[in-house]
């Protein structure tokens, strides 16, 4: 009989084991099988996910996992793309660089979302890792073209460089004449953030002219349209092309150098960029429309016979990002076109204007759940919206992972019956099991919490806005979420109560934003000093929050789990309600 | 349309239409005093557009034919007023509707071009676009159309029935009896057609499709 099992595997076969296990989550709990595997799984763990840079220190993760090639850090929670986290709360990159300098020379690639990234952090990484490859600043500000300079000439070996949606200040164009004449081994290059009108053109062509391996390239506004037939022409290779300004006086001799420029790119399956389109030049892209499977016309203020002539020649399109122009007609032709259509992303045209400028409603994406039956992911800005309409919609489309819709006005009512939209978005979570991602809008009443709470079982993240009729709301979801991980709300009457009966659920999130609501600065200390695994941070810029009396609501809370206590970086205007109650400042 | 998740029917206290001076607000009207904040609470925001917008609706569309229609094209109020002593500034409230900032700012650079001084490109006419706001009666879509694009009325006129014409959905679908008029720099409403077509692209202001009744 035998008493004990003989677990002979050497370490060298469990790691090998291992190594064939990448994902972030599968990896976690390989490590929390045993004190052994623990042990080999933190030496062999290559690739680090922070998605809260404020959750853990530097240290601590350089501890456990000596041996990373790879980290992705995430800084300012997601209203700061709304300009509803003040500039200097935090998020800085910096400390992170420092300490991974010293203790991870082979680090390989680094990737930011939301972070403060200054140009000694840049010059920092340019020195430090000797085989450096990869730099993604997704929605990252603080540096300029200095800063990349110094990437550009310093990483011998660099492969990506991906400046998405980035804030650069952009001191001079030359920057890109810092890249060496040996540097070959470009595969991805995005500048489409630049705002600069002198990107050194020539050293950019000089560049992309002999990276062999270049893969996907975006091009800034700055790039003219005569410019792009010989860019595509040195890169016949490229998957992925960003135009630049696709305007110009429309001349024969450029229409055809362009269309033949297109035709020889036989792997081109994306295509963004379209800065101040000119419809003529749009046959330019036919060629290339029968395999493309991405299409962003989000800047392009082309109008919807425009659209509609360009996507009924793309049937194996998988994501669309378009400007509202396309109104419900070009929804209609989408939907017959484009039966891949995966994720459709309709931003407005006009936001801020008095006057209606667009037929778009709801009876657009209705007709696009009908018809395109691989939908998974939208994202639909329009004016009205109706509980049948999306009832409909939901049952079309049982298989959505994330769902935002915005009506633009605050708390609109169904234009038909001038109901709440409660039962229409009732219909998305209980229809879509898989609803990962969802963001309401429209007048809604604590009934679609209820809803949300009993259905919406495999949600992590949900936006919340000018909604609700009191604490039970906010009780709903926080009980009945059980999947949440990201909560965002501002302008509810959400309050003390459901918060304070809810604080052990917010450890098990990664963080909670509420701006605008009713949690009184009272309710916020008392929840610091109970939960000492969260960071209960007050922001407030007009006065201290001790300078009025407790029961008076703070004007933004952000609640976030962290294994590291408080942090140490924070602007005048940020406090941190301590465990021991002393405000931390 | 049928849709039971087998609750009970909604309670009473809903909001109908646009009145937003109850249903749990009222607490934020009261900690509006306290915050003292250079941004403005929803409140506080909207309460102030709400009085605007009902002295815009008059400002924009006066001086024009068919004043009475226009008003009822214009009972859907929206969030943001345009200021009409600073064509830079939009009233609105921070970070609604949510969209990142860097696109915002495309679209207001899109739109100054064609706020400024009656929807036209003032002295900077750089050879790209003039973009002219065009009204059809009994539409309540306003478009804009960039005359840069036509090199004669009838181009234009072509456009516009296309563009039109699924907007307006009626029984007459005849459209020699619709005239194109135009608002000069003077301000006058006149035909389009009586004079060449090069002064009339350096003249119109706004476009606007009428009734022939005659």
């Amino acid at each position: 009989m035998q008493k004990k099992m003989a677990y002979s595997f050497p370490d060298e076969v469990l790691e090998h084991v291992f190594s064939f296990i990448q994902s972030v989550k599968d990896r976690n709990a390989v490590s929390t099988v045993c004190k052994s595997w623990y042990e080999i799984e933190r030496w062999c763990r290559r690739k680090v996910f922070i998605g809260n840079c404020y959750a853990v220190s530097p240290r601590m993760v350089i501890n456990r996992f000596p041996e990373v090639r790879s980290i992705e850090l995430k800084g300012k929670p997601h209203f700061a793309d709304f300009n509803l986290v003040p500039d200097g709360w935090g998020g800085y990159v910096l400390p992170w660089i420092v300490e991974m300098a010293g203790a991870y020379p082979w680090l390989e690639e680094i990737r930011l979302k939301r972070m403060v990234v200054t140009d000694e952090s840049l010059e920092l990484i340019a020195k430090s890792f000797k085989n450096f490859k990869v730099l993604v600043l997704f929605s990252c500000e603080g540096f300029s073209t200095d800063g990349l300079a110094a990437i550009a000439s310093g990483c011998k070996s660099l492969r990506e460089l991906d400046l998405r949606e980035s804030e650069v200040d952009d001191l001079s164009g030359h920057w890109l004449t810092h890249f060496p004449e040996t540097c070959t081994s470009l595969v991805s290059l995005n500048i489409s953030c630049l705002g600069s009108d002198e990107v050194s053109f020539s050293a950019l062509e000089r560049l992309v002219g002999r990276c062999p391996n270049l893969r996907s390239l975006r091009l800034n506004r700055a790039v003219t349209l005569d410019k792009i037939a010989n860019i595509l022409r040195s890169a016949p290779q490229l998957v992925d092309f960003g135009t630049g300004n696709y305007a110009a006086e429309l001349r024969p001799d450029v229409l055809s150098n362009l269309v033949g420029a297109f035709s020889s790119c036989k792997e081109l399956k994306s295509l963004s960029g379209f800065w101040d389109v000119v419809p003529a030049y749009l046959p330019a892209l036919y060629s290339v429309c029968s395999r493309l499977t991405s299409l962003n016309l989000s800047y392009a203020t082309i109008q919807s016979p425009e659209i509609i002539k360009l996507v009924s020649h793309c049937p194996s399109l998988q994501h669309l990002l378009v400007l509202d122009y396309i109104e419900d007609s070009g929804l209609e032709a989408l939907a017959s076109s484009c039966k891949d259509l995966q994720e459709l992303r309709v931003f407005p045209s006009d936001p801020f204007g008095a006057e209606l400028n667009v037929s778009l409603t709801e009876q657009g994406l209705v007709a696009v759940s009908l018809g395109c039956p691989k939908l998974q992911s939208v994202l639909y800005f329009c004016r009205r919206m109706t509980n049948a309409a999306l009832v409909t919609i939901a049952q079309n489309c049982p298989n959505f992972t994330r769902f935002r819709l915005c009506i633009i006005e605050p708390k609109t009512a169904d234009y038909l019956t001038l109901e709440p939209l409660d039962v229409g978005f009732g219909a998305i979570v209980e229809h879509c099991k898989d609803l990962k991602r969802l963001s309401l809008s429209g007048l809604l009443t604590d009934r679609v919490f209820e809803y949300i709470g009993t259905y919406a079982k495999k949600l992590e993240m949900l936006s919340v806005a000018f909604a609700g009729d009191s604490d039970l709301g906010l009780h709903h979801v926080l009980s009945g979420c059980e999947s949440l991980r990201k909560l965002e709300i501002r302008d509810c009457p959400f309050g003390d109560k459901a918060l304070l009966a809810n604080a052990a659920k917010l450890e098990t999130m990664r963080s909670l934003w509420m701006s605008s609501c009713t949690v009184s600065f009272g309710a916020c200390k008392l929840l610091g000093q109970k939960m000492p695994r969260l960071n209960v941070e007050v922001i407030d810029e007009a006065d201290p929050p001790d300078s009025r009396p407790e029961s008076c609501p703070v004007d933004k809370l952000y609640v976030y789990r962290s294994v590291s206590g408080p942090r140490f970086d924070m602007p005048p205007f940020v406090w941190t309600m301590d465990e021991e109650r002393k405000i931390l400042h | 349309m049928e849709f039971q998740l087998g609750l009970a029917l909604p309670t009473p206290n809903i909001i109908m239409g646009f009145d937003l001076n109850n249903h749990g607000l009222d607490h934020l009207k009261d900690i509006g005093g306290f915050s003292g904040k250079s941004k403005r609470s929803f409140e506080q925001a909207f309460g102030k557009f709400k009085q605007e917008c009902k002295t815009k609706t008059l400002l924009l569309w006066s001086g024009q034919p068919n004043e009475e229609e226009d008003q009822k094209d214009q009972k859907k109020t929206t969030f943001s007023t345009i200021d009409e002593n600073d064509a830079e500034e939009v009233d609105q409230v921070v970070g609604w509707p949510p969209i990142k900032t860097w696109r915002k700012k495309m679209f207001q650079q899109q739109h100054r071009v064609c706020r400024i001084e009656n929807n036209r490109v003032a002295g900077k006419d750089n050879g790209r676009s003039i973009y002219v706001k065009v009204k059809m009666e009994g539409v309540a879509i306003t478009r804009k159309v960039d005359l840069r694009l036509y090199h004669s009325y009838q181009t234009l006129t072509n456009s516009l029935i296309t563009v039109f014409a699924k907007d307006k959905k009626c029984a007459d679908d005849d459209y020699t009896r619709y005239i194109l008029t135009y608002q000069d720099k003077e301000g006058d409403w006149l035909i389009a057609g009586d004079i060449p077509w090069q002064n009339f692209i350096r003249s119109v202001q706004r476009l606007k499709i009428v009734r022939n009744w005659s």
